[in-house]
């Protein structure tokens, strides 16, 4: 019995030598496979963010691209529409800096049913998109107008989301004749919905336009316009938006004032004379700090139309 | 003496290490194709933009004529505010996201390249947005109205079989002439 006892003790032993010899061979391999495994993920998960990226730094830039026709005109007063195959955001952000300023554009796409982030501005000195901080939805609807002021200035181009809809009640007849010539799906003139943004022209709503002091009011903005152009910027835009694009706007007509004077002063040596008080234009534009002063300007600007009008040699 | 399973063990981290360097390799080769693909597709971009400023461009306020020449026309430039833009292109520079602008006048021919200043403007034929920038690259094109105002100053009337009597008289007229706007982008270059 003692015999038999020490054959399976030693037994035992044999077994937890072999047992360990196994097991060091196995706990090597998965140690180190668990850290190939584990590298091998963390490089593809950074890989798959890397093409994420580059696709939404893509898709900003194709977006600004496609908005060229817009900004130059031809498609003014006509509403267009985007369409994305996933969820998409489109960050609007403006920055004031450098002679003209830049219109930034980010976008975000859902995938796996996450936000994908990105850092990577596009930007693009000769475009001014109004829109809320980021529009969110798989269509957007874009339209645009001229801003004159007095002579054109930029196309602006108004950015919305197809599952935004927004309600003018009452509008003055030109505004509502505008809207439904545009026949944009999210732009409703009679029978608003609970959800609708309503905007009006009397009384208290969501977005409240005042036509004699020329002012869109929010809840806790105030931001004043000059033209059909601006007013709709400011409906459509958040107000850090507005003012840092009308600033951008300003620099431009001062960079345009200064070639239509020059433009002045070399007909003028062929005789043909202008007399357009642009200098003064140019000081003000410069000097510009928020909406509020764009009565001040419209002012000098609607003088120098009349002149421009009835002079020998028109400017623009 | 090395025993089995230090033979065992050593084999598994090279077969470990080859594995690890193989997926690296495939990873880098991956990597650099992927790569290569954003350089094309930020050039394809670039030309996009530069194929649609080429059909646009002459109605943005820096080149249109507006009402100056009588009604508004669609695609004519303003000669004369354009050669204030040369002047002035120092603050144009990444506006339009290419890196030239020219127009040319394709009628009357000329018979050599003038670039235009403000001395020589308007017996010239090539006006370079950035005259200093060297053209590299690929042009994009399209055709244009270019107009300025001329001044004539002369005999008018009288002729031949005519009683009327000449007099000198100031004119200013409008001259038109047939132009092409060519945009210029650079490969690889940020647009």
């Amino acid at each position: 019995m003692v015999k038999n006892w020490f054959s399976l003790k030693s037994k035992i032993k044999m077994n937890r030598k072999a047992y360990l010899q196994f097991s060091f061979a196995w706990l090597f391999a998965i140690i180190v496979g668990a850290f190939i495994l584990f590298l091998a993920i963390f490089f593809s998960a950074k890989l798959i963010n890397t093409e994420q990226t580059i696709q939404d730094a893509k898709t900003g830039k194709e977006i600004g691209i496609l908005l060229n026709p817009l900004e130059i005109g031809f498609e003014s007063g006509k509403s267009n529409s985007i369409t994305f195959p996933v969820e998409t955001r489109i960050y609007n952000k403006c920055n004031n800096n450098g002679e003209f300023g830049r219109q930034i554009i980010q976008v975000s796409q859902k995938s796996f049913n996450k936000w994908s982030e990105t850092e990577i501005d596009v930007g693009f000195s000769n475009k001014y998109i109004f829109s809320n901080g980021f529009a969110e939805g798989k269509k957007f609807y874009v339209f645009s107008k001229p801003f004159e002021f007095p002579f054109k200035i930029a196309d602006l181009i108004y950015i919305t989301s197809a599952s935004e809809k927004y309600c003018f009640v009452n509008p003055p007849e030109e505004i509502e004749k505008e809207l439904l010539f545009l026949d944009q799906e999210n732009l409703i003139v009679k029978n608003c919905s609970e959800d609708d943004v309503k905007v009006c022209f009397s009384g208290t709503c969501d977005i409240r336009i005042n036509l004699n002091t020329k002012q869109v009011i929010k809840e806790e903005s105030s931001v004043s316009f000059n033209d059909d152009a601006l007013m709709y910027a400011a409906i459509f835009s958040d107000e850090n938006v507005y003012e840092c694009h009308v600033k951008r706007l300003m620099k431009r007509l001062e960079n345009l004032a200064i070639l239509y004077n020059e433009k002045a002063i070399f007909l003028s040596l062929k005789g043909c004379n202008s007399n357009l008080d642009l200098l003064t234009l140019i000081n003000l534009a410069q000097d510009f700090d928020n909406s509020q002063e764009l009565n001040l300007i419209s002012e000098i600007a609607e003088e120098i139309q009349e002149q421009n009008n009835l002079g020998e040699c028109k400017l623009w | 003496m090395v025993k089995k399973g230090q033979l065992k063990i050593q084999q598994m981290t090279f077969m470990l290490i080859a594995v690890t360097l193989f997926f690296i390799l495939v990873g880098l080769f991956l990597l650099s194709i992927s790569f290569s693909g954003i350089k094309e597709s930020a050039t394809e971009l670039c030309e996009e933009n530069a194929l649609l400023l080429a059909s646009k461009i002459a109605n943005s306020p820096e080149f249109s004529c507006g009402e100056s020449f009588g009604t508004t026309k669609t695609n004519c430039i303003d000669a004369d505010k354009v050669i204030a833009l040369i002047e002035n292109s120092d603050e144009y520079k990444n506006f339009w996201g290419v890196s030239n602008i020219e127009i040319r006048k394709i009628y009357p021919e000329f018979s050599t390249e003038v670039l235009c200043k403000r001395e020589n403007y308007p017996n010239c034929n090539v006006m370079r947005i950035f005259p200093e920038e060297e053209i590299e690259g690929v042009y994009v094109s399209n055709y244009a109205l270019l107009c300025r105002k001329e001044y004539f100053k002369g005999l008018v009337g009288g002729g031949c079989d005519s009683e009327e009597i000449e007099t000198v008289e100031e004119i200013i007229y409008d001259e038109c002439e047939l132009a092409k706007i060519m945009i210029n982008y650079e490969y690889g270059k940020e647009c």
